[in-house]
């Protein structure tokens, strides 16, 4: 049994929210680069950066990045993929909003940091989820919550955003 | 029914017949486009010390109900109609405009083209009006002898402070001339109110604890409030999540450096696309509009503008840039017209939620 937790009106104004939050804890969009973390942070980077534009009518960079050889609990390949999906930007000195769909035990972020760390030194690193469920396993928290959803481990978050999977919407599933 | 006048100060008079209260009365005369919810509007505070014109042709066919009170005390000085209806068909109606109108002591008049009297008043300046008995010179002298008060919200705000208790979020909500409508969407969503007069200071708000600060909606100018209200949205939003809507909008817009003017001809209805600028997505609203926020004045390093009318080109929504600040021109709570806004009170709430993280 599947249960939406987030419709399609709640995730905008979510996205909506963190944008605003985004303009008042960085005083603008000055000197900023939206990171997205695998699929669906990246969608929600690009979401979030064309928020920013029709605010501020500034272009907002968002770069994609693979944190997946960065993760210390999956085995290694040999043939991994570029870590930046655009290597010409450059992260040094900026200040990164990194924009996941999940936040869970904070592994995922954890290895984004370390990814971010070996490109270059960046001015500061906000954090930026759709859904932060719980059950750290690291000392990480986000910036910016589009919802907390109190979650058990037997559950399954499920997000949906509309580029990839034809709708917005965040489920709750039994494993 | 008795023959009775309506006149305005630009010296035209109309000849309608009278319903409701036989007084003489004179007000700012406006046009309210709607079409439905007559009730809604003859009992929303905002209308102290106006006359209505309704473009709807038959007012008066759904009776009064106990459901559709914008506030106990209406304030609406006449109620200007093409056709008086007096056949109730609402399930709840138990008593007809017409008595509701002498009940309250305001004057209708019927029978007035009323598509011709909008043209008249549409893109100009507000103007005085008075329904009488005669039309004569007297009449006339009397309508621009009249002083209207400006201390519209000092005589519709509450004088105490009242609760509308939930289980929820604590919110204090100023009162310059509440909509019943705001106390409805905050109690759909359990939130524990403390309605408060339109003086308090913001030591007082603090000294209530409260998650969120709303500014309601009210009549008249806001430049006719005292300095003091804008000290305290300005000390007010820098620790407390605020959402203001109509007049509460305008206060908020002054207290950060905005300008407001009065429109040529205002705006009441439901009937203009409003654009949220963040999402480009198109919404109708409840609007009864008497000023708007110069655009030109907002300082972009304080406001974000995030609202804008497609049609007369106003602003509809700021945001503070450095709080959890915002407010809208319209009435997202309906009451009457379009839903399409009310997530905003959704929105309120989230932006308490996520300060209280």
């Amino acid at each position: 049994m599947s249960k939406v937790v987030v419709d399609k009106m709640a995730m905008q104004r979510a996205l909506t929210r963190i944008t605003y939050e985004i303009i008042e804890k960085n005083k603008g969009v000055n000197n900023l680069v939206l990171v997205g973390i695998k699929t669906r942070g990246i969608y929600l980077a690009k979401r979030i950066a064309n928020r920013l534009q029709k605010l501020e009518n500034k272009e907002v960079p968002v770069v994609g990045i693979d944190v997946t050889k960065y993760r210390d609990d999956i085995q290694h390949t040999d043939n991994e993929p570029a870590v930046l999906s655009d290597e010409a930007i450059s992260l040094k000195d900026k200040n990164i909003i990194l924009v996941d769909d999940v936040l869970f035990t904070g592994r995922t972020i954890n290895a984004a940091l370390s990814a971010i760390a070996e490109l270059g030194r960046p001015n500061n690193i906000r954090l930026a989820v759709l859904v932060d469920r719980g059950h750290r396993e690291l000392p990480i928290r986000a910036d910016f919550v589009g919802k907390n959803i109190p979650t058990s481990k037997q559950e399954i978050i499920n997000v949906q955003v509309d580029e990839i999977d034809d709708q917005d919407s965040v489920e709750i599933d039994e494993k | 029914m008795t023959t009775r006048y309506l006149i305005l100060e630009d010296g035209t008079s109309y000849k309608g017949k009278a319903f409701g209260a036989e007084a003489t009365t004179t007000g700012e005369i406006i046009v309210n486009s709607n079409m439905l919810g007559y009730q809604e509007v003859i009992t929303n505070q905002i209308y102290h010390n106006q006359i209505i014109v309704f473009t709807q042709p038959s007012i008066g066919n759904t009776g009064i109900n106990h459901k559709s009170f914008e506030a106990i005390v209406t304030n609406s000085k006449g109620v200007v109609v093409k056709e008086y209806s007096n056949i109730s068909t609402n399930r709840l109606g138990n008593l007809n405009l017409d008595l509701f109108l002498k009940q309250h002591n305001i004057p209708g008049i019927a029978g007035i083209d009323t598509r011709e009297l909008t043209r008249r008043l549409n893109r100009k300046q507000t103007m005085k009006a008075s329904i009488v008995d005669i039309d004569d010179e007297h009449a006339f002298d009397q309508l621009h002898a009249t002083v209207l008060t400006n201390q519209q919200v000092n005589q519709v705000s509450t004088k105490a402070p009242f609760p509308n208790t939930g289980d929820g979020y604590n919110i204090v909500l100023i009162d310059f001339g509440l909509k019943y409508g705001i106390l409805r969407k905050l109690a759909d969503l359990d939130c524990n109110v403390i309605v408060m007069p339109f003086d308090t200071s913001s030591q007082e708000i603090f000294d209530l604890d409260p998650d969120g600060v709303v500014l309601s909606t009210g009549p008249g100018s806001p430049r006719d409030l005292p300095d003091s209200v804008l000290q305290m949205i300005r000390d007010v939003q820098k620790e407390i999540p605020m959402f203001a809507m109509g007049l509460g909008h305008e206060l908020f817009a002054l207290a950060n450096d905005a300008n407001v003017y009065k429109l040529d001809g205002e705006h009441h209805g439901s009937n203009h696309p409003i654009r949220q600028i963040i999402t480009n997505q198109i919404i109708y609203a409840s609007q009864s509009e008497g000023y708007a926020v110069d655009p030109k004045s907002i300082i972009h390093d304080q406001l974000l503008i995030t609202y804008v009318d497609l049609v007369n080109g106003t602003v509809q929504g700021i945001r503070h840039r450095d709080y959890p600040a915002f407010s809208v021109q319209f009435s997202p709570d309906g009451g009457p017209g379009p839903q399409d806004s009310a997530d905003l009170f959704e929105e309120f709430l989230e932006n308490v939620s996520s300060q209280r993280r």
